[in-house]
C-alpha cells in the first residue's frame, strides 16, 4: 500500500523530529513490533525543493507543501487490518501524520481509513522474494535454524538416549515455531483476480529485453 | 542513519520521467507518453519467481509505481501540481547502497535501461558506477523505516524458511519413532537439507507455491 | 459510554440466544418474491408474528415460540429497496455468502456444488433466496402451529414462493430446514445445557454488549478484557453496542457504515446463515486412534482441539481430565435444581460460582499454550487478550486486536446421528452468526483465524475443528496441529497429523435483519433515502 499526503513544509519538521525519536527510542514502536504483521513500513518526507531534477529541460517543482510518502507491506490487506492498527497504536498513527493535511485523528476508524484510501497510489509492480512467509514467519525462520544447527552440534556425540532428550528440549522451544508455510489468504477478491490474470497462460509477456 | 535499519536498507527512489510523447516510439505504441509506457512496461513484468527482481541479489522487497501528481486534500489545502511524473521505486534489501545496485546493474544491465529510457537523463547511465550515481542522485533520504523483520541476507532469510518447512514436516512424521530411528532418521534429515549449506537446498526467491519453491541449487 | 438500545425495536434472534429460555426446536423457512407487492404484502403480514428483544423477565411467562425475518440483497433489491439504498450495503452482503467462498474458505470439500439444492438454484432466477423466516419453539408442536400461520399468510400472497430442497433424513427436497438441541441430563451441563453432535458441550459463553438487555452478569466472560482480574467483574466491560447493531456507537467510537437513511438500518444489523455439515464418523474416528496414541488420552485430546474438555470446563483453569469432571460433577446436578426451581439458595450461590468458572478466564498464566493451545478452537475464536502475547502495555487497549472481532452466535444442531461410524449421516449445527459488520467480523475470523494462523503464530495453520483440511481421501486429510507441550515439565509437543475436515459447508447465505421500524417501511415500500 503506497499513499502520498501533503504538509506544510514546516509543519514537516516536527514530524522527522518526532520520527527520529521513535527510531532512538525503541519502546514508541513496541506497539508496531507486538503487533508483528509487518515486514516492512517507511515514511519518506519529501520537502518541497526536494524532488529530483536531472536536467535543465526539466522544469523545477516549485509546489509549496512537503508530501509524505508512506509505503507498507504486511500480510494481509490493508482494508482487513486497519482495524488493528487503529485500535492497537492510535497514537503512534497519529504521530506519524502529525501535520498532514486533514489528516483526522486515527480514532474513529473510518475517516482514517477514507483518508489514507482516497491518497492512495496504485502500485504498477511489486516483488517479494518471500510471498508465502510472514514477517512472523522469517523471523521464526531464524530461530529454527539456529537452535537447529546449536542441537546439531550439541548432540552429535550423543546416544540414542540422549539424543533423544535433547530432540524433545529442541522440540519445546521451538513448538511455536514449526508450523508450515504455504500461499497467503485471499485478500480481496480484486486482487486475486489481477493475480490470476497476470498469471494466464497465453496472456503475452513483454520480454524487457525486445 | 534513517535509511537503514541494523543491516537492512530502506531505499526510496524518485526518478523524474520524461514529459511528453517520445518521437522515437515503440511501433504499435505512438501517441502514448513516456508515463503511459512506463506503466505498460512495469505492469507487464514477469512475476514471483520469473520476476527480473528475483536475480537482483539481497533483494527482500520491492516494488515500482507512478506518481502522475500531488493529491488535492479539498479546501482550505492549496491545489498544487508536479510538473514531472515520477517513477518511484522503493526497495528494501540487505546490506549497503551502492554493492546492491552494482548487483542489480550486473543482473539487470538491459531491463535497467528499458525502464530508465522513460526517464530524465538516463544517457548518463552507461556502466555500473554511472548508474550508482544515477540513482544517489534520484535517491530521497527515507524518514523513518520500521522494520519488522529480520535484517540477514536474503540467502540466509531463505535458507531459514526453508529449514523451518524441511523441519516442521520432519518433527510431525518422526513422531513415535524409537530414540535409534529417530536418530537415523535426523541423520537423514541433515545430509538432505544440509544447514549450513546456503546455496542450497533452499527456497527459490520469489516462489509462490509449494511446488515451485524449492529452486535448483545455484 | 452510555448507549441506549431500543431493545422493542431490534429483532429478538439478535439480542436473544432462544435456547436458552427453553426454545429448543426450530425451523428456518426460505421464499422467494416474484411480484414485488406481494412480497411486500408478505412482510406486512409477517410483521405482527415478529418476536422483538424486549427482554423476557419473568421466566415462567415466556413466549413457546419465536418468530424473526431476515432478507438478503437480492431480496430487498425484489421487494422495491431504493437503489441508493442498495448502494450503501457493503459489497460482502451485496455479493452474498456464495461469491465470497475464496476469502471465506468454502472451497474444496466446502465448495457450493455439495451445497443443499435449495442453495443452488442460481440458473433459475425464480429459486434465488430472497427471504428468511426463522421460528424457534419449544416443542414440535409450537412451531408447527407457527408454520401454519406463515402457510396461510404464503397462500393470501401468490406471488411470493416458499423455496425447497434442504437435504435432510427424509431426502433431498425438504421445505424447510429442522434444527433442535441435543439435550441430555447427562455429563454435559444437564437440562437444558446442549451437546453438538461432536459431543462438545456448546453454547457456554454469552457475547454481553451495552443495551443487550441480558442478565448484567454475564458481562463476566461475555464482554470485552480490561486487563482486571477476569475472575471479578473488574476484568470485564460491556462490548460497545455498535458491534453488533446498526445505528450505535461500535469500538472504534463511531457508528459502523450502514446503507442509508438512517431510519432504514438503525437496529437493524447482518447475519451469516451457515449450515454446517459435521462428518461425525471421521471425526471419532480420528479421535480414536489419535487419542490411543496421545499421552493423556482421548478426552484430552478433544479438550486440546476445542479449549474446553466436552463436558464444557474450560482447559486453561481445568488442566486434567480428574479436575475438569470433578468440576462438572458437581456443577451439572446444580444446574439441574436451578432450572427445575427447585433449589435451595445456598446451592443457588454455589451454582453461581461455579458457572463463573466456565467463563471468567484469561490466557494470562498461560501464555506458553501449556494448558490451552494457541490453535484450539476456543482461543482462535475468541483470544480474549491473549494477542497481547504477555506484552500489558504495547496496546491501547488490552482487547485491541480482538474487540472488533465478535460476534454473537446463535442457532442451532440439525440431525441426528444414527450411526457414529458414518459421515455421511444428517447431522451438523445451523450456524447463526450475527456482526454489524460482515467483512471486518465474521469473514475476518473465518479467513484469517479460522483458516490461517499468522496472528497466532502459527503459519498456515488452520482450525483444528472448522478449518478447510482440504479434501479428505478417505479418513486422511491434510490438517495438522502442534498440541503444546510444558517447559516447566519438560512434556514435549504433541504433532496430529493427516487430520481430515471434520466440517463441511452446505450451504447458506448472507441476510439483513432489519428492525421493526425497517419491517414496516419494506412493507409499506416508504423508504426514501432524500
Amino acid at each position: 500500500m503506497n499513499a502520498v499526503t501533503p504538509m506544510r513544509w514546516y509543519t514537516a519538521w516536527w514530524n522527522r523530529l518526532f520520527f527520529w525519536i521513535a527510531h532512538k527510542r525503541p519502546a514508541t514502536t513496541a506497539g508496531l513490533v507486538t503487533l508483528s504483521l509487518i515486514h516492512y513500513a517507511r515514511w519518506v518526507i519529501v520537502m518541497p525543493h526536494q524532488f529530483p531534477k536531472l536536467s535543465s529541460d526539466q522544469p523545477q517543482e516549485d509546489v509549496k507543501y512537503a508530501y509524505m510518502i508512506f509505503f507498507s507491506n504486511f500480510n494481509g490487506s490493508w482494508n482487513q487490518y486497519v482495524d488493528s492498527f487503529s485500535s492497537a497504536i492510535p497514537g503512534g498513527l497519529n504521530l506519524f501524520w502529525f501535520g498532514s493535511i486533514k489528516y483526522p485523528k486515527s480514532v474513529p476508524m473510518l475517516p482514517f481509513h477514507r483518508y489514507i484510501t482516497s491518497n492512495q497510489i496504485w502500485t504498477d509492480y511489486y516483488y517479494n522474494a518471500y510471498p508465502m512467509a510472514s514477517s512472523n514467519d522469517v523471523k521464526s525462520a531464524k530461530k529454527v535454524k539456529d537452535s537447529l544447527l546449536a542441537f546439531i552440534g550439541d548432540s552429535q556425540k550423543a546416544a540414542p538416549e540422549e539424543f533423544m532428550q535433547k530432540y524433545n528440549r529442541l522440540l519445546i522451544d521451538l513448538q511455536h515455531d514449526i508450523s508450515q508455510m504455504g500461499p497467503n489468504p485471499v485478500v480481496s477478491l480484486s486482487a486475486s483476480a489481477v493475480e490470476r490474470n497476470l498469471r494466464k497462460e497465453g496472456v503475452e509477456r513483454k520480454e524487457l529485453s525486445d | 542513519m534513517a535509511n537503514k535499519s541494523g543491516n537492512a536498507y530502506a531505499l526510496t527512489v524518485l526518478c523524474p520521467i520524461l514529459r511528453g510523447v517520445p518521437s522515437d516510439s515503440p511501433a504499435g505504441n505512438s501517441g502514448q507518453t513516456y508515463t503511459a509506457l512506463l506503466r505498460n512496461v512495469l505492469q507487464t513484468l514477469h512475476v514471483n519467481e520469473e520476476s527480473p527482481m528475483a536475480k537482483v541479489p539481497n533483494t527482500y522487497l520491492c516494488r515500482f509505481w507512478v506518481l502522475s501528481d500531488v493529491p488535492y486534500q479539498g479546501k482550505p489545502a492549496f491545489l498544487e501540481h508536479l510538473k514531472s511524473d515520477y517513477l518511484v521505486f522503493s526497495s528494501n534489501f540487505h546490506g549497503e547502497l551502492e554493492p546492491y545496485l552494482a548487483g542489480m546493474w550486473k543482473a539487470l544491465q538491459e531491463d535497467v535501461l528499458a525502464i530508465l529510457w522513460h526517464c530524465v537523463g538516463h544517457e548518463a547511465v552507461r556502466d555500473a558506477k554511472s548508474f550508482i550515481e544515477y540513482i544517489k542522485k534520484c535517491q530521497v533520504t527515507t524518514t523513518f523505516f520500521f522494520n519488522g523483520s529480520t535484517d540477514e541476507p536474503l540467502v540466509e532469510q531463505l535458507k531459514n524458511l526453508y529449514l523451518k518447512q524441511e523441519f516442521s514436516r520432519f518433527a510431525f512424521e518422526n513422531q513415535g519413532k524409537s530414540a535409534s530411528e529417530l536418530q537415523e532418521a535426523f541423520r537423514g534429515f541433515v545430509q538432505r537439507t544440509q544447514p549450513t549449506n546456503l546455496d542450497g537446498p533452499t527456497w527459490a526467491p520469489g516462489a509462490y507455491h509449494l511446488d515451485r519453491v524449492e529452486g535448483a541449487s545455484k | 459510554m452510555t448507549t441506549r438500545v431500543d431493545l422493542d425495536d431490534v429483532q429478538g434472534n439478535v439480542v436473544k440466544a432462544y435456547a436458552r429460555y427453553g426454545l429448543v426446536v426450530a425451523r428456518y423457512v426460505f421464499f422467494h418474491v416474484d411480484v414485488p407487492v406481494a412480497g411486500r404484502k408478505f412482510v406486512a403480514d409477517i410483521v405482527p408474528l415478529v418476536t422483538l428483544g424486549t427482554p423476557w423477565k419473568d421466566l415462567s411467562k415466556t413466549p413457546r415460540v419465536g418468530t424473526n425475518i431476515g432478507f438478503t440483497y437480492e431480496g430487498l433489491r425484489h421487494l422495491d429497496t431504493p437503489e441508493v439504498t442498495l448502494h450503501g450495503f457493503p459489497e460482502a452482503f451485496s455479493m452474498g455468502m456464495k461469491a465470497r467462498r475464496e476469502i471465506i474458505g468454502d472451497t474444496g470439500p466446502s465448495l457450493y456444488h455439495r451445497w443443499d439444492p435449495v442453495w443452488n438454484n442460481q440458473d433459475d432466477n425464480k429459486q434465488h433466496v430472497h427471504i428468511m423466516v426463522t421460528i424457534d419453539g419449544k416443542e414440535e408442536k409450537d412451531l408447527d402451529s407457527r408454520y401454519q400461520e406463515i402457510q396461510r399468510i404464503l397462500a393470501a400472497n401468490p406471488g411470493v414462493s416458499q423455496l425447497v430442497g434442504h437435504r435432510g433424513a427424509g431426502g433431498d427436497n425438504l421445505p424447510y430446514q429442522p434444527a433442535a438441541a441435543l439435550l441430555s441430563t447427562k455429563d454435559n451441563l444437564g437440562y437444558p445445557g446442549g451437546k453438538e453432535h461432536f459431543g462438545y458441550s456448546d453454547g457456554i459463553t454469552t457475547t454481553f454488549f451495552e443495551g443487550c438487555g441480558e442478565d448484567p452478569n454475564l458481562v463476566i466472560g461475555g464482554g470485552k478484557p480490561t486487563g482486571g482480574d477476569p475472575r471479578t467483574p473488574a476484568g470485564w466491560a460491556p462490548l460497545a453496542a455498535g458491534e453488533f447493531i446498526l445505528g450505535h456507537p461500535d469500538e472504534a467510537f463511531e457508528y459502523p457504515e450502514a446503507p442509508g437513511p438512517p431510519l432504514f438500518s438503525r437496529n437493524g444489523t447482518f447475519m451469516a446463515y451457515r449450515k454446517l455439515h459435521q462428518n461425525v464418523g471421521s471425526f471419532h474416528s480420528y479421535l480414536d486412534e489419535e487419542g490411543a496414541r496421545f499421552p493423556d488420552g482421548k478426552e484430552a485430546l478433544a479438550a486440546k482441539f476445542a479449549g474446553r474438555w466436552r463436558n464444557g470446563a474450560p482447559l486453561v483453569s481445568f488442566p486434567t481430565e480428574e479436575s475438569a469432571n470433578r468440576f462438572v460433577a458437581e456443577l451439572a446436578p446444580l444446574q439441574v435444581k436451578v432450572w427445575t426451581q427447585s433449589a435451595t439458595p445456598q446451592e443457588k450461590t454455589r451454582f453461581a460460582e461455579l458457572s463463573l468458572q466456565l467463563v471468567a478466564f484469561d490466557y494470562r498464566d498461560d501464555t506458553s499454550g501449556a494448558r490451552c493451545p494457541f490453535g484450539s478452537h476456543m482461543r482462535r475464536t475468541n483470544p480474549r487478550s491473549a494477542l497481547q502475547f504477555g506484552k500489558t502495555n504495547a496496546f491501547a487497549v488490552p482487547g485491541a486486536l480482538s474487540n472488533r472481532r465478535r460476534i454473537l452466535r446463535r442457532g442451532l444442531p440439525y440431525g441426528q446421528v444414527d450411526d457414529p461410524t458414518r459421515d455421511d449421516g444428517d447431522h451438523g449445527v445451523i450456524m447463526l452468526i450475527v456482526n454489524a459488520d460482515l467483512s471486518r467480523q465474521f469473514e475476518f475470523v473465518q479467513q484469517q483465524w479460522m483458516n490461517y494462523g499468522n496472528d497466532f503464530g502459527l503459519a498456515n495453520d488452520p482450525d483444528p475443528l472448522l478449518g478447510n483440511h482440504g479434501t479428505n481421501e478417505g479418513r486422511l486429510g491434510g490438517g495438522r496441529m502442534t498440541i503444546e507441550g510444558d517447559v516447566v515439565t519438560n512434556k514435549p509437543p504433541y504433532f496430529c497429523n493427516h487430520m481430515p475436515t471434520f466440517v463441511e459447508t452446505r450451504g447458506g447465505d448472507y441476510f439483513f435483519v432489519p428492525s421493526l421500524t425497517c419491517l414496516r417501511t419494506i412493507a409499506l415500500g416508504i423508504i426514501d433515502p432524500t
